[in-house]
């Protein structure tokens, strides 16, 4: 364990019952103002008054959503750029969801069949290194849409953006860590990326729940095994910030995710494989430092056997 | 017999007393597993249960229980379903149609009331009832000229809680669109849907044809007046996402047929179709037998299923295993995917009326219109 390295503290959802509090308490983090980037709530960022209750602490929303609002309605340049993106990634996510599907159906069809053991031990490996192929081409197209974009669209082109990301940039030196709440998690990883607060997470400590959680990891995956229009695959949605590595968080999974269906567990653990896929419930909690972590509170992960087991501190 | 009514005949025929006490105490009809009872009570020469089931007679008798003013019948229900009914009671010569007196749910329609038996295993879907935490969408009036029809039209216009000028919205073209409100609870559902992230929040057009039977029959000009007028007014009016992917078109009945032709006119222009129960009369060969009303729309459906095209890219379809047009549903399922078209097909243990399309909504709207759940994680 690093004891200068940043603190992470990784919780599940706030709702009915926060935690926040007593992880935050726990985690050692020194007293004093705390950012907040609740870009992920859009419309209603910054209504932090409940979370100022319960962590009894100065908080300063940094506003990535409106800021994004305002910069884009100024530089009309700027907001082309940011909607063809946009466009290239709703159409590269569409066209991965398709190949998905099939590879996916294919993959889960090998994974129930009965037969020879080696024969179908070979297949099924192969059948998840498809996938794991797949997910990986996805990561470097979305990446290389983004660095597209990054290229014309960066800080030193933009001194209007420039003058955001300085902003930003003083409130996180004043404060004593980086609060990321949970919401939609494209419209957060989106604003972190813009405004370059994924920067500024790697050398901060952070507390971060649900989709904040999601997003400070080295890949976003999707996951809702009983959404309304039907059972979906998991998906990558982009790279994460990358923030704490080595890890996949499954927010809300006891709703979300079929964590009692052993097959399934096991696919999504190997599928996504080195990476350990990490359940975090409501009240759950997981603290790391550095990549180590050195608290949990009911935090659990998925198995490649397919058990859904306690997280243990290394 | 059923075992409440065998309870209550258990020590000979019971009294007026005995009887009153059971219809305060009992819920009717009598749902017994599959077995639900019919009861009515009062004086009658004949009573006959009205359901419309395909597949059942349209009247079954009931059976006077002997020595008291009660009459009964039992249907087999397999679970889940939920059917609409009338009592038919003959007396002195005269036949009339009455709700049941004994079971206090009705659905309501454009020509008045049925009474409900909600089989065992059916439940009211929790997202069909108001909910007072989900922000509330509104519904404002919009009148355009129509010279496809030469008059003025009035619409019903569904923007959603915290509604952006600045933002764009997809859009649902919904036939009988003042009846899914009035009979589905349509508003109650998409508020509740968009509130729960289920659905995007979406603009939604409400159409409700003055001559239905007629304009939603396959006619060319209801498709020129959705397509050339309908649509340049909301764009002209409201924030539209500009792409046929977050456009769709809703019916049921002849309003799914008025989709479905509407889209096949413009193939390119809806991307999404939710089709409810639709009549889609058609003939192999011969005549169809479903009445003059039907002769365009069967003249469109063997049209359509000779060169359909590719009318949408994802169609929704449901119908009522209880209704005759499942036959005409189920049928077209193989036509639709042949094109390649995402075709998700729905059946359900009821009939031909508003409730049924209402318990569908969910399915179909999060189906062609996934909202951001997905990527929501609170």
């Amino acid at each position: 364990m690093n004891a200068t390295a940043p603190v992470r503290v990784l919780l599940g959802p706030q709702s009915p019952e926060p935690n926040v509090a007593q992880a935050v308490a726990a985690s050692g983090l020194p007293d004093g103002p705390l950012a907040v980037v609740s870009a992920g709530w859009q419309e209603t960022e910054g209504d932090i008054d409940e979370m100022r209750s319960v962590l009894a602490r100065q908080l300063e929303d940094l506003h990535l959503y409106r800021r994004e609002e305002q910069l884009l309605a100024a530089l009309p340049e700027l907001a082309a750029a940011a909607r063809l993106r946009q466009e290239q990634l709703i159409e590269q996510q569409r066209l991965y969801r398709l190949r998905l599907k099939q590879l996916s159906l294919a993959a889960r069809q090998v994974m129930r069949a009965d037969g020879d053991a080696d024969l179908l031990a070979a297949e099924q490996r192969h059948a998840i290194a498809q996938l794991r192929a797949l997910d990986r081409h996805h990561l470097y197209r979305t990446e290389l849409i983004w660095r597209r974009f990054s290229s014309v669209n960066g800080p030193d082109l933009h001194p209007e953006l420039a003058r955001h990301i300085r902003e930003i940039q003083d409130i996180v030196d004043r404060s004593n860590g980086i609060v990321l709440t949970g919401g939609n998690v494209a419209v957060l990883i989106n604003r972190l990326r813009l405004f370059e607060v994924d920067r500024m997470l790697e050398v901060n400590n952070v507390v971060a729940w649900s989709a904040g959680a999601m997003a400070l990891t080295g890949r976003i995956v999707l996951f809702h095994d009983h959404a309304p229009e039907g059972r979906r695959d998991a998906e990558i949605l982009c790279a994460g910030c990358n923030t704490v590595s080595g890890y996949v968080f499954l927010p809300d999974a006891s709703r979300r995710l079929r964590k009692a269906d052993r097959q399934r567990v096991s696919f999504f653990s190997r599928r996504f494989a080195p990476d350990q896929c990490i359940a975090l419930d409501t009240g759950n909690e997981l603290q790391l430092r550095g990549s180590a972590i050195v608290r949990v509170n009911g935090a659990r992960k998925l198995g490649s056997k397919g058990r859904v087991s306690a997280v243990k501190v290394k | 017999m059923n075992p409440q009514l065998r309870n209550l005949f258990r020590k000979g025929t019971p009294d007026a007393a005995a009887i009153d006490a059971f219809i305060a105490a009992a819920e009717f009809p009598l749902v017994d597993g599959r077995d639900v009872t019919f009861v009515y009570r009062g004086a009658a020469d004949a009573v006959h249960l009205r359901c419309w089931i395909s597949g059942l007679d349209t009247a079954q008798p009931f059976q006077a229980l002997a020595g008291t003013d009660l009459w009964a019948t039992t249907i087999d229900l397999p679970k889940g379903s939920r059917i609409e009914y009338k009592f038919e009671v003959s007396s002195n010569g005269h036949r009339e149609l009455v709700l049941d007196p004994l079971n206090g749910v009705l659905a309501h329609d454009p020509f008045g009331a049925n009474s409900v038996c909600q089989g065992y295993g059916y439940e009211r879907p929790a997202w069909t009832l108001a909910d007072t935490g989900a922000r509330q969408g509104e519904i404002h009036a919009s009148r355009l000229h129509s010279t496809v029809f030469g008059e003025d039209r009035d619409i019903q216009v569904y923007l959603p809680a915290r509604f952006r000028p600045k933002r764009r919205y997809p859009l649902l073209v919904v036939h009988d669109g003042v009846d899914y409100l009035n009979f589905a609870a349509f508003k109650v559902v998409l508020d509740n849907l968009i509130h729960a992230l289920e659905i995007p929040a979406m603009i939604v057009a409400l159409l409700q044809s003055p001559d239905r039977l007629v304009e939603y029959g396959a006619d060319e000009r209801h498709a020129r007046f959705v397509n050339d007028e309908l649509l340049p007014h909301m764009a002209a009016h409201f924030p539209l996402i500009d792409d046929p992917v977050a456009r769709g078109i809703l019916g049921a009945s002849f309003g799914a047929v008025a989709s479905l032709h509407t889209a096949w006119r413009n193939p390119g222009h809806f991307g999404q179709l939710l089709l409810q129960s639709g009549s889609f009369a058609f003939s192999d060969i011969g005549r169809h037998n479903r009445g003059p009303v039907f002769d365009p729309v069967a003249e469109f459906m063997n049209e359509f299923r000779e060169q359909p095209g590719r009318p949408a890219e994802r169609i929704y379809m449901s119908c009522g295993i209880y209704e005759s047009l499942i036959y005409e549903n189920r049928s077209l399922v193989p036509k639709l995917q042949e094109q390649g078209i995402d075709v998700r097909f729905e059946e359900a243990r009821d009939a031909h009326n508003w409730e049924n399309w209402r318990d569908r909504l969910r399915t179909g709207l999060t189906w062609l219109f996934p909202g951001p759940l997905w990527m929501v994680y609170e």
